[in-house]
């Protein structure tokens, strides 16, 4: 189960790097922290599970596609210029 | 932004438990899983829920900026407050200075459930801070 889950988390890690569009690469990395905390729990530290899932899959995922909601991408500023 | 009527009424029914969810994490963080930052983060994820799903605008009438900022600095001068009260009684920086309760029980754990629910406040009203200036910066 163990190597399972790290498997999974180097794969997600090379998809939220290697993705072009940033909403796909934070949905990723939500993943990556749900899955990081499933890891903890199964490892015996409840305690930094329960941490990891609510500020890694909640906080961390809304404040990344906020700021992703309020920038633009650099094709779409060059295009207008 | 278009409103969504499942977002509304999942977030609006669900929001009460998570709030009751990180309370129990605050309250039980000496004897179980949790404590005061993980049950903080916990409230705040709640607060977050509501913004998205009505509007920062209609959260902040019920949790005002000014109180949840006031709640943020004041949990500092209390935590030091807390600590000053043991070294007053004649023993050392935030040493305990309550009696001990049975093992297993919530008091046992003398004043760490006064510390634990006031570092949950303040990382709740952090967290809430900075979600409710993301949400409004346009």
């Amino acid at each position: 189960m163990t190597e399972t889950i790290l498997i999974l988390l180097i794969i997600l890690g090379i998809l939220s790097l290697e993705f072009k569009d940033l909403l796909n690469a934070v949905i990723c990395l939500a993943i990556f922290s749900l899955l990081c905390s499933l890891l903890f729990y199964y490892l015996h530290a409840p305690d930094v599970a329960i941490a990891e899932a609510a500020v890694g899959a909640g906080v961390a995922t809304v404040i990344f596609v906020l700021t992703i909601n309020k920038t633009r991408r650099k094709e779409e500023v060059e295009e207008e210029e | 932004m278009k409103e969504s009527e499942i977002v509304d009424m999942i977030s609006r029914k669900l929001a009460p438990y998570i709030l009751l969810f990180g309370l129990y994490l605050i309250s039980f963080g000496h004897l179980s899983p949790g404590g005061g930052f993980q049950g903080g983060v916990v409230l705040a994820s709640a607060v977050i829920l509501l913004c998205l799903s009505k509007g920062v605008t209609q959260v902040q009438k019920l949790f005002p900026t000014e109180k949840i900022s006031l709640l943020e600095t004041s949990a500092f001068f209390l935590f030091l407050l807390i600590g000053i009260v043991g070294l007053l009684a004649g023993k050392f920086f935030l040493e305990n200075f309550l009696p001990l309760g049975e093992a297993g029980e919530v008091p046992s754990g003398g004043f760490i459930f006064f510390l634990n629910i006031i570092i949950g406040l303040k990382v709740g009203a952090g967290i809430s801070l900075i979600c409710f200036y993301f949400f409004r910066e346009k």
